[in-house]
């Protein structure tokens, strides 16, 4: 193999195992022979937007791009509006979805004449995919990730997962089943990129029900991960649900506190492993909480002070990133988070900025004033809702709301969505967080009476 | 006009408010016919998984969302409620 390609797969070994499909495990002789047909299907193109729901769709999708030498665009949301700018912003994409793999791997559809070389790998320098995080100024951007990088990133990821479960010489490979979409960058990395690059097989599920994730996880043999959220460790510890025995639980998208972490371990009987990124960086650093609050950054990775952010470097960067959190060093290289951005929104790992959002609002035909923000947490466990005030004569909440689906994804559609007659601007303009909690209050208060 | 609410359905109408935060939506005010997902109230696959939650803890079993009626059980506060005095434990 030339020095400036690299490998589709971690091991040339044909028969060694990819992905759990359909109630059986299927060997990356099988999963190539299905990226085969697709790759040869693929209409020509520079992008494609891959937007399958099936995790095995979407596998076979990103493979068959990388052969093709496309590079795969992950919006941040599904939303109509969403996609169709970024088709707007790279002409000639392409969009691919569940139906389309299907009906290319059925022989149903065929875009393209032009045959990919069977095992070929990806060049090392090869943009694989786009991430986009949502600016302030509510535009998308865009944050390319070479081949190469992608493939570092997930060594690392990798021997800090084998390093945690003990995992020991001749023991089996262990088995992942997630519960995150693999379009976010948590979950590419660790439900795509551990499979194709670190053998370890992904089970391609995507369960939503704390029974869902017990079956899935039932499915397919030890030693087994669980790639999650801290809302969805949440619903697992509460649901008085048995689950199978799991070697480690890995969490990102959102903080974790110590608490739910203990109770993870203690219930779901394995270690919690939180993980701390981006779409910038990927993966950085890991934790395991209940043991120590310190992150430690995975080897290589480089962090300083910023102004009001942290700079992130690393050998296999393109460029150093910035981080919206305050960093806290510590000695031995760990390090503490203290405070994050107030603007940037994780829900359901998908990002959004509390701008855009209002942004997206203000742009509704009706709405002349509107401000989305995130009220004080209410109760136990992550924020996960955010509100919104808007004037918009004529039209009823439901309208807005209503209007408002076709740009913003769902779980950031405000909740509640209180109309005003003026939004409670201060005399600079500025909109103070009691005032904008008082008009919640009292709209709220008005309703239920 | 939404239909009457049977006492059933009141009951899980006040688990859906209580379990999701809806507090600006009086239980009463759910059509038991329209739609909870996308249109109607607008829930998500989130609030579907508090809402599973809620039911195992109220109603004692646990939901599956591979099945293929899901759906339909959760098309609207009247068939989730048919659909949980079915499989109730408790």
């Amino acid at each position: 193999m030339p020095a400036s390609l690299l490998p589709l797969f971690s091991a040339s070994n044909s028969d060694r195992l990819v992905a759990w499909q359909s109630g059986r495990a299927m060997t990356a002789a099988e999963f190539m022979a299905d990226v085969t047909v697709v790759a040869n299907g693929l209409p020509d193109s520079q992008w494609i937007v891959n937007l399958c729901e099936q995790r095995y769709a979407f596998l076979i999708g990103f493979c068959a791009a990388l052969l093709r030498n496309q590079t795969t665009l992950l919006p941040s949301s599904r939303a109509q509006q969403v996609v169709a700018e970024l088709a707007a912003a790279y002409p000639g994409s392409y969009r691919c979805d569940d139906d389309t793999i299907q009906d290319v791997l059925g022989g149903k559809l065929r875009f393209s004449s032009s045959a990919v070389s069977g095992h070929r790998g990806p060049a090392a320098k090869q943009p694989a995919l786009v991430g986009f995080t949502s600016g302030s100024t509510g535009g998308p951007t865009p944050h390319a990730k070479l081949w190469s990088s992608l493939s570092r990133h997930t060594e690392l990821n990798a021997s800090r997962i084998l390093e945690t479960i003990a995992f020991g010489a001749g023991g089996s490979r262990p088995w992942i089943v997630a519960t995150v979409p693999p379009q976010h960058m948590y979950g590419m990395e660790m439900s795509v990129l551990l499979p194709l690059l670190a053998d370890m097989p992904v089970h391609c599920g995507r369960p939503l029900f704390p029974a869902d994730v017990a079956a899935a996880l039932a499915e397919v043999p030890r030693p087994r991960i669980l790639v999650t959220t801290p809302i969805h460790l949440r619903a697992l510890v509460e649901s008085g649900q048995d689950f199978p025995d799991l070697a480690l639980v890995i969490s990102a998208t959102a903080p974790l506190d110590a608490k739910l972490a203990a109770s993870g371990e203690q219930r779901l009987q394995a270690r919690v492993l939180d993980v701390l990124g981006s779409t910038e960086t990927c993966a950085i650093a890991t934790r395991e909480i209940v043991r120590d609050t310190a992150w430690r950054p995975h080897p290589g990775v480089v962090l300083t002070a910023g102004h009001n952010c942290t700079v992130v470097e690393a050998p296999w960067f393109d460029e150093p990133a910035r981080l919206q959190d305050i960093v806290e060093f510590l000695p031995g290289g760990c390090f503490m988070l203290s405070g994050r951005n107030a603007d940037m929104l994780e829900i359901a790992g998908k990002r959004a900025s509390l701008a855009q959002l209002t942004q997206r609002l203000l742009a509704v035909p009706g709405v002349v004033d509107a401000v989305v923000f995130q009220p004080e947490p209410a109760g136990r466990g992550p924020a996960r809702r955010v509100s919104a005030l808007a004037v918009a004569p004529g039209l009823t909440a439901a309208q807005v709301l209503d209007r408002l689906k076709d740009s913003v994804d769902p779980a950031f559609l405000p909740r509640p969505l209180v109309l005003v007659p003026a939004l409670p601007r201060n005399a600079t303009g500025k909109l103070p967080r009691e005032q904008l909690l008082g008009a919640l209050r009292t709209a709220s208060a008005g309703d239920t009476l | 006009m939404p239909t009457q609410q049977t006492a059933d359905e009141h009951e899980l109408a006040e688990l859906i408010v209580n379990a999701l935060n809806l507090e600006d939506v009086p239980p009463e005010s759910i059509d038991p016919e329209a739609t909870l997902f996308g249109a109607g109230l607008g829930l998500d696959s989130i609030d579907a998984l508090e809402l599973a939650l809620g039911i195992s803890k109220q109603f004692g079993f646990q939901m599956r969302s591979d099945d293929e009626s899901n759906k339909q059980i959760f098309s609207s506060l009247r068939a989730l409620s048919h659909y949980i005095q079915e499989h109730r434990k408790t």
